[in-house]
């Protein structure tokens, strides 16, 4: 990665973030969805301490790769064809542009993961344990969803940002971070290997960051 | 549902699908060659 | 005209034939010693799910052709196999469930195989969803190349994920759907023939739909540059009489 690269990807991810301290869709919209969806649950099946406490880790991984990707929706949306045809006549790097959106996306992730994972935490008494790992847990995960959600909003047409297609397009594929993050917490709680549900997301994260470069040129000569 | 009920469900389900796809698709082609033809 | 459709009915011929054959066999066949009657659902489940990862594997094979060539007919390659690859796919899932029902007594299992091939359904059709948003054949065939590849490369990670997370809740081997215990040569002949049957299906299928899709963008070529004004257009008569700025 050369400085041009890199000045590149800060500028996406600078655009990226004063973006959202000017519209706040992940603080106001995205959050509380989650937030909200975590809620719901309780009231849906019961609110037994011991059922709660089973299920609580599961179900706050799935309403992270459900309803966290959206972080990466709200800003594509913005880019009108336009924008991104004016943008790229600017000589941005369309892999450049990638990476840095990929990366705003992933920081934007970690904090819904943060704050709807306290809420998580008080409604179902989950116990938090391996407190290190489970951080890095948290970080992985979002730089994979991000990774997922950035590339799949790309292939996404604007008009189409305000149906559940991104969503549905990430969905099955970030069952092996679903598993990992779940299998990671159960692992911590039995006392069973975690790393090798470690290195599998590491490698999602990988695999994803390759073909989302490696076709970001490519998509957008279409 | 005995046994062979089952099977005979599966079959159904297998070959009756297949023919409603493949009369589906058949429509969709006579319908588009129908229009292509009146394109030209 | 004549000579025209004779030579578009093979594909329907020769289904025709595979299937006669592979129904023959999966008719005549013995029961198997372990599952009964219920193996000849087998004959079918087996190829669906067969044709359902070729399938996908032809997509693949398209949306990369599609990324180097940039030439559309891998796209129409790509996208009749993913309809069809949808087709079979549900398929399998659904007769995987009429096998379970009666010899497990519960219609979904969460096995791995089962599991794997619902994930792969799922992709399928976001695969199909997005193709639906694009107006434009480049467009389109662009957006679609690029998660073909993304599908293609993390369904092996979430095949090791599913068959990991299933290893370590592992109940009893009861619950492990196996295949039959090909004893009888017969019961391995209905296999094979279904197996084939369903290829002939999908090689046929796939003639028919590549061929929809090359009609269906000869006609939106088409009245995409009917249009268009014609090139002489913006040359206009001159104007006779009148004063200035008459018009």
């Amino acid at each position: 990665m050369n400085a041009g690269f890199r000045s590149q990807v800060a500028a996406v991810v600078e655009r990226d973030l004063r973006r959202e301290r000017r519209r706040g869709d992940v603080v106001w919209v995205t959050i509380p969805f989650g937030a909200m969806a975590l809620f719901l649950l309780p009231l849906a099946i019961g609110v037994d301490t011991q059922l709660l406490q089973r299920i609580g880790p599961g179900m706050y991984w799935v309403v992270v790769m459900l309803f966290g990707v959206l972080v990466s929706v709200g800003r594509a949306s913005i880019e009108t064809g336009a924008q991104r045809d004016a943008v790229s006549l600017l000589g941005l790097d369309p892999a450049a542009a990638y990476v840095g959106r990929s990366m705003s996306a992933a920081g934007l992730l970690l904090v819904y993961e943060i704050v709807v994972g306290v809420v998580a935490v008080v409604l179902y008494n989950i116990e938090v344990i391996g407190f290190p790992w489970l951080v890095l847990t948290l970080v992985i995960t979002a730089v994979g969803l991000g990774l997922l959600g950035s590339l799949a909003a790309s292939l996404v047409s604007s008009s189409s940002a305000g149906s559940a297609l991104v969503p549905l397009l990430v969905a099955p594929l970030s069952v092996p971070l679903l598993l990992g993050a779940t299998q990671v917490y159960e692992g911590l709680r039995l006392g069973r290997s975690i790393l090798p549900w470690m290195l599998l997301m590491v490698v999602v994260m990988l695999v994803t960051a390759i073909v989302g470069v490696g076709t970001a040129r490519p998509l957008q000569e279409t | 549902m005995s046994d062979w009920g089952w099977v005979a469900l599966a079959y159904a389900v297998a070959y009756g699908s297949l023919a409603v796809y493949i009369a589906t698709l058949t429509a969709r082609l006579r319908a588009a060659r129908e229009r292509f033809e009146e394109l030209q | 005209m004549p000579s025209e459709i004779r030579s578009r009915s093979w594909p329907w011929v020769a289904i025709g034939v595979s299937v006669a054959v592979a129904l023959s066999l999966a008719i005549v066949s013995p029961a198997d010693t372990v599952q009964g009657e219920l193996v000849r659902i087998m004959y079918v489940h087996v190829p669906a799910a067969w044709l359902a990862y070729l399938a996908f594997t032809v997509t693949l094979v398209g949306s990369g052709g599609y990324l180097v060539t940039r030439r559309l007919s891998w796209d129409r390659v790509a996208a009749s196999s993913a309809e069809i690859g949808v087709y079979f796919t549900g398929l399998a899932i659904g007769l995987g469930m009429i096998w379970a029902k009666p010899t497990w007594g519960v219609w979904w299992t969460w096995d791995a195989r089962l599991t794997l091939t619902a994930v792969m359904f799922f992709v399928y059709v976001g695969y199909l969803a997005l193709r639906n948003t694009a107006d434009d054949s480049r467009v389109r065939a662009g957006r679609s190349a690029v998660l073909g590849i993304l599908g293609a490369a993390l369904i092996p990670l979430v095949h090791f994920s599913v068959v990991w997370w299933r290893t370590l809740h592992q109940p009893a081997s009861l619950l492990r759907p196996d295949g039959p215990a090909i004893e009888d040569p017969l019961i391995l002949w209905a296999l094979l023939a279904g197996v084939v049957a369903f290829t002939v299906i999908y090689v046929a299928l796939m003639v028919k739909r590549i061929e929809l899709h090359q009609v269906a963008d000869s006609i939106r070529d088409f009245e995409r540059s009917a249009d268009r004004p014609v090139a002489g257009a913006s040359v206009t008569a001159p104007q006779l009489g009148g004063g200035l700025g008459d018009e």
